[in-house]
């Protein structure tokens, strides 16, 4: 069902075409994402900024195929993923991105590595490799030991930790993050950054929204949006 | 998801409300204890009518004379002398006339007390022929025993044959053979030993194991052709109490008993008679069952029906209150299937455990209804809990847990990913 990443370099890992969402609220049309044309290649690292409520959100969640756009393409990989059935969505959202939110969103009942290996599950790893996988991920980001702790013992950055490796967890070439930095303060914010600026240094594209314009530093791709009208810098 | 991290994933979020999961089976609980302990008191029951039945013989027709009612008496009771039951022309138009009759064997309590010393027991003595012991399906006991013979009959010795519990009575450990019992006012010689292994009755009525046998002719060579008992003011003349006809094979039950029916319904003129088919009752007893079967069935499905909508409303409130987590595990990856199939299986667990509690608890209220019921004395309800109805148990737990996971699990299932994400 899952196209390999064919590792094309000369193929853009993600093209929009016209893309665009409208929600219809109350009789009134509102423009999320007014049409985008946009072209990622692989490796890049992309900031998304913008005023609250002009639509980075939309725009990400449209990346992630949480939810259909109104209209245009989304292709990933070189694969039209827009309209996919809700299992092919499912596999892609699986195998092909990561995500990391502001609120890290760990299961709290499960342990660290327990939520690292969630991902895993679903691509049907077996228990042996998962879990030796998750631990690798876990002392890669300086978690080792802790992998029988609960997300409620940890402190934030520690948590954004967490589900940076639990992104991680099926190798997508993709990271989307939605102001990863946004509960946390500045100094974890800025340790945050550095593992995304490592990731990226591995080969990983990421495309993260924030709000601070010190992060513009780590970009190498800068698009900005206003009132659902996205451009690029 | 592989099934062994889907039964983690789920054991995970169980152990997370233990208690509050426990509280929402209570109905599964209490049902499924319903049924195990009603199948058990149920199956205890029929186990023992059974025995019961088929201590007296299936291929038995028993024929036992009863005493006609006070009205009749007055009527017929112009001498002094009572007379009624089974007759000697009864025996021997059964012999002369009926076909696919093996044995026929007729039985006469001697209405003759028993001694032990001085004192009197409860201990019965009855006189009868060597089919005696096949058609009661007894057994003699001890190498050394014989039943009566032909030849015991032949020359009216003074000769018995003693239940185990009659001897256990007289002798207490002494060894009964050739030993002397006393019987009205005569002394007869204990040649052996029998015993009824299912405990079964004469004709219903007698414990065997608490009779003395003795040769019908012996009988009948001391006491009289007849025998009498005062009551009342009025004898009573009784040929036989009981008739056991014995038929050649089970099929021929149905027909014999008929043509009994008709010949005795026509012979006699008082209802002196009963006629007892231990087949008929088996049938009869495989009717109760069904209808035992089909109340136990309402009584079930009634309980499990409450457990299953209690199961319902937690399972409901458990995936509201987990809408986020849904919602993350569809950011990385789930497919919808992965979510029902999570809900369901924590469903069917949560009813399973219901089920293996409520199992528990069911064989504990069986064994203490048998224990309470056995309290006063020796005779009481018997429980027997069957593997099968153990097996019965957990697949309705199961299949309750199925059929009220379905739809919370689904509506789980079609949740909205973003929506579930947002969810407060
Ligand atoms: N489910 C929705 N229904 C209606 N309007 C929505 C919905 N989601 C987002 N919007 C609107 O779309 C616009 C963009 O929202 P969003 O992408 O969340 O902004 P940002 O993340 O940049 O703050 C806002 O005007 C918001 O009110
Ligand atoms: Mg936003």
């Amino acid at each position: 069902m899952e196209t390999p990443a064919t590792q094309d370099p000369a193929r853009p890992l993600i093209e929009l075409n016209a893309l665009e969402k409208t929600y219809q609220a109350g009789g009134v049309l509102i423009h999320a994402l007014r049409p985008t044309d946009l072209v990622i290649r692989r490796g890049t690292f992309v900031t998304v900024m913008g005023p609250s409520g002009s639509g980075k959100s939309t725009l990400l969640n449209l990346f992630g195929l949480l939810m259909r756009p109104t209209s245009g393409s989304y292709r990933l990989d070189g694969r039209e993923v827009s309209r996919l059935d809700d299992d092919a969505t499912s596999a892609v959202r699986c195998r092909l991105i990561g995500m990391v939110f502001q609120s890290f969103n760990l299961l709290s009942h499960l342990t660290i590595l327990e939520n690292v290996c969630v991902p895993m599950q679903y691509a049907g790893l077996s228990r042996g490799a998962m879990r030796q996988r998750g631990r690798d991920l876990l002392d890669q980001f300086g978690l080792a030991g802790r992998y029988g702790s609960r997300p409620t013992q940890l402190s934030g950055g520690q948590c954004q930790r967490v589900a940076i490796a639990r992104s991680l967890a099926n190798d997508p070439p993709v990271i989307l993050a939605d102001e990863p930095t946004g509960n946390l303060d500045e100094r974890t914010g800025q340790e945050v950054m550095q593992i995304f600026q490592g990731l990226h240094a591995a080969g990983k594209t990421i495309i993260m929204v924030t709000h601070n314009p010190v992060y513009r530093k780590f970009a190498t791709q800068m698009v900005t949006i206003h009132d659902g009208r996205a451009t690029e810098e | 998801m592989r099934s062994l991290e889907l039964a983690l994933t789920v054991y995970a979020s169980l152990t997370r409300h233990l208690v509050r999961s426990l509280l929402a089976t209570l109905g599964i609980v209490l049902g499924i204890a319903a049924v195990v302990a009603m199948l058990a008191i149920g199956e205890g029951g029929r186990q023992e009518a059974l025995r019961q039945i088929e201590s007296q013989g299936v291929d038995n027709i028993i024929l036992r004379s009863v005493k006609p009612t006070e009205g009749i008496v007055q009527q017929s009771s112009r001498s002094f002398t009572q007379r009624y039951g089974i007759t000697q022309g009864d025996v021997d138009h059964v012999q002369g006339v009926f076909q696919n009759v093996r044995l026929i064997v007729p039985v006469m309590d001697v209405r003759r007390d028993i001694y032990q010393g001085q004192q009197t027991t409860d201990i019965k003595a009855v006189a009868t022929i060597p089919a005696f012991l096949e058609v009661t399906r007894c057994r003699l006991v001890d190498r050394r025993s014989r039943f009566l013979t032909p030849t015991d009959g032949q020359v009216l010795d003074p000769v018995c044959v003693v239940g185990v519990k009659a001897a256990r009575r007289l002798f207490g450990h002494l060894d009964p053979l050739g030993r002397n019992v006393v019987i009205g006012n005569v002394s007869f010689r204990v040649v052996g030993l029998f015993e009824s292994p299912g405990g079964g009755r004469l004709g219903g009525q007698y414990e065997l194991n608490n009779t003395v046998v003795m040769p019908l002719e012996t009988a009948r060579s001391l006491w009289g052709g007849i025998t009498m008992r005062m009551g009342r003011g009025v004898a009573e003349q009784v040929d036989y109490d009981f008739l056991y006809v014995s038929a050649r094979d089970v099929d021929a039950i149905p027909g014999t008993a008929g043509r009994l029916r008709t010949y005795l319904r026509a012979a006699h003129t008082q209802a002196d008679y009963e006629v007892l088919v231990p087949y008929e009752l088996m049938q009869s007893a495989r009717k109760t069952r069904r209808i035992f079967t089909i109340v136990m069935t309402s009584i079930a499905a009634i309980s499990l029906l409450v457990g299953g909508i209690g199961i319902m409303n937690i399972m409901l409130a458990n995936i509201f209150e987990r809408t986020r987590e849904i919602g993350v595990r569809r950011a990385l990856g789930a497919r919808k299937r992965d979510i029902l199939w999570q809900f369901l299986a924590e469903s069917v667990l949560l009813t399973s455990i219901g089920g293996a509690l409520g199992a528990g608890l069911g064989i504990g209220t069986s064994a203490a209804a048998e224990w309470f019921s056995k309290m006063g004395g020796d005779s009481g309800i018997t429980a027997v809990v069957t593997p099968e109805s153990l097996v019965v148990a957990l697949a309705v737990s199961v299949a309750t847990g199925i059929t009220f996971g379905t739809h919370p699990a689904w509506k789980a299932a079609q949740l909205d990913p973003l929506t579930a994400l947002r969810h407060e």
